[in-house]
């Protein structure tokens, strides 16, 4: 949880001196409104708040990148095309999320450690 | 009410306030067959080997132990409900009748079997609906079906009256699309987020969506209203918060859509001890 806080300090401070500022996906991903990913997946220890959500499988980075970016866009936008049975929510088929958000937290999932 | 979509999405999405709801037939069953309660059961057997059926109803607290300790720390934690609800039980209407005195036995060992079917009026009536019609037939004003205040309070009390019953809810023939309604409703994606209530407790029971572990399907019915702050929480009112996580424009407290999925809820229940007022911090 420190370096959890750690992180989020470094990246606000970060983004002071950044000119265009990449937008913080993991905002997207814990906010119960938006992805609330959280709620199913755990990420990486020190990559987010650390819970006992086990609904969907931990997101580890290595294996993000190799679904590739295009993979994981398709994920995001609607599961349900690769598993009909899947429970989770289709965030861009049904609105939850708007493409630039998408984008954000595909970048997000890449880069996990 | 609800507007039925085919595979693809249609429409706008709900607002807080809007009536709208999207669903949607694809789920984990298809629209034409849900599962029967027993495939439902040895579902769970297959999916929870190490939790007994008859720990089902202790919801999340089947799965944690630690939680199972507290909630029996807090087996008392209905009491001041309980005692306020048997004070509206039997306190004298203008006629000199009761709540009490329209129920066989003053309302005792009664909750078990309900809700139930009335033939003469081809309604599923649920327990709060009984007191209800007891309240109509002497002039009373009616309670808000899930108004923790009156109609939470005096379930608290009936429903502990029947502590130690096993529910025992009957679908006779002539009920049975009601119930196929509760059963269609429990299966079928709702809502924004694109769940139904089986996604989460049938095909993911057990497993933790966020903090908390999902209970199961059956147990889910026994154990009404939940106490959570002291305060009687019904079970109409306990789903209507899943169905606000659903992205979905929650059904009514003491609508048909509710009374129905309650119904089924219920009969998936059979068989397990009532024991009202279960203890909840959340
Ligand atoms: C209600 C549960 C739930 C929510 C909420 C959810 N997911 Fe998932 N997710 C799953 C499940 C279950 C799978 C497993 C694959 C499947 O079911 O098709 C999955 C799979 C994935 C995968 C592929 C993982 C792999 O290793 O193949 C990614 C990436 C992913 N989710 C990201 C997200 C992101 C990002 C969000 C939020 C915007 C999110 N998920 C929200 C349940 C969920
Ligand atoms: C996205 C996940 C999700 C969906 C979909 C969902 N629920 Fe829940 N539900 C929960 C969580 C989390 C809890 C609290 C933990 C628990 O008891 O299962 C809960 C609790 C409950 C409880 C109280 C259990 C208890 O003993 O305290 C009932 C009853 C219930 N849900 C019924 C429903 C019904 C009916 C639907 C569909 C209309 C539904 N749920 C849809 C997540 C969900």
């Amino acid at each position: 949880m420190k370096r959890f806080a750690a992180a989020v300090l470094a990246c606000a401070s970060a983004s002071a001196f950044a000119a265009a500022p990449p937008a913080p996906a993991l905002d997207l991903f814990v906010r119960a409104d938006k992805g609330n990913c959280i709620a199913c997946h755990q990420l990486p220890d020190g990559a987010g708040p650390a819970t006992r959500a086990d609904v969907g499988p931990r997101l580890e980075g290595a294996r993000m990148r190799t679904l590739g970016r295009s993979a994981l866009r398709q994920a995001l936008v609607d599961p349900m095309r690769a598993n009909p049975d899947t429970v989770m929510p289709p965030f861009g088929r049904h609105r939850l999320l708007d493409a630039a958000e998408i984008d954000r937290l595909v970048e997000f999932l890449v880069a996990l450690p | 009410m609800i507007a039925r979509t085919s595979n693809s999405f249609r429409g706008t999405f709900i607002g807080a306030a809007s009536a709208f709801i999207c669903v949607f037939a694809l789920g984990i069953a298809n629209a034409a067959h849900e599962p029967t309660k027993s495939e439902i059961a040895a579902r769970l057997l297959r999916q929870l080997p190490d939790v007994k059926p008859s720990d089902y109803a202790l919801g999340s607290a089947a799965f944690d132990a630690e939680l199972r300790t507290r909630l029996e720390e807090n087996a008392n934690a209905g009491a001041d409900a309980v005692a306020a609800g048997r004070a509206l039980w039997t306190a004298k209407f203008r006629d000199g009748r009761t709540l009490a005195s329209c129920f066989p036995n003053g309302g005792r060992r009664i909750a078990q079997n309900y809700p139930q079917y009335d033939s003469r009026l081809k309604r599923v009536v649920t327990l709060e609906m009984a007191v209800n019609q007891c309240l109509k037939t002497h002039g009373q004003p009616l309670y808000e079906p899930a108004d923790p205040a009156t109609m939470g309070l005096v379930i608290a009390y009936v429903r502990s009256l029947a502590d130690g019953q096993k529910i025992a809810v009957r679908v006779p023939p002539a009920a049975e699309a009601k119930f196929a309604e509760g059963s269609r409703l429990y299966f079928t994606r709702m809502g924004q987020r694109n769940f139904a209530c089986a996604s989460c407790h049938l095909q993911n029971a057990g497993r933790h969506y966020a903090e908390a572990a999902l209970s199961p399907a059956i147990g889910q019915a026994t154990h009404w209203p939940l106490i959570r702050g002291g305060a009687p929480v019904t079970l109409h009112a306990r789903i209507r918060e899943c169905l606000e996580l659903m992205g979905a424009a929650p059904f009514a407290a003491g609508s048909e859509e509710l009374n129905h999925l309650e119904y089924f809820l219920a009969y998936l229940s059979n068989g397990l001890p009532l024991k009202a007022n279960a203890w909840r911090e959340k």
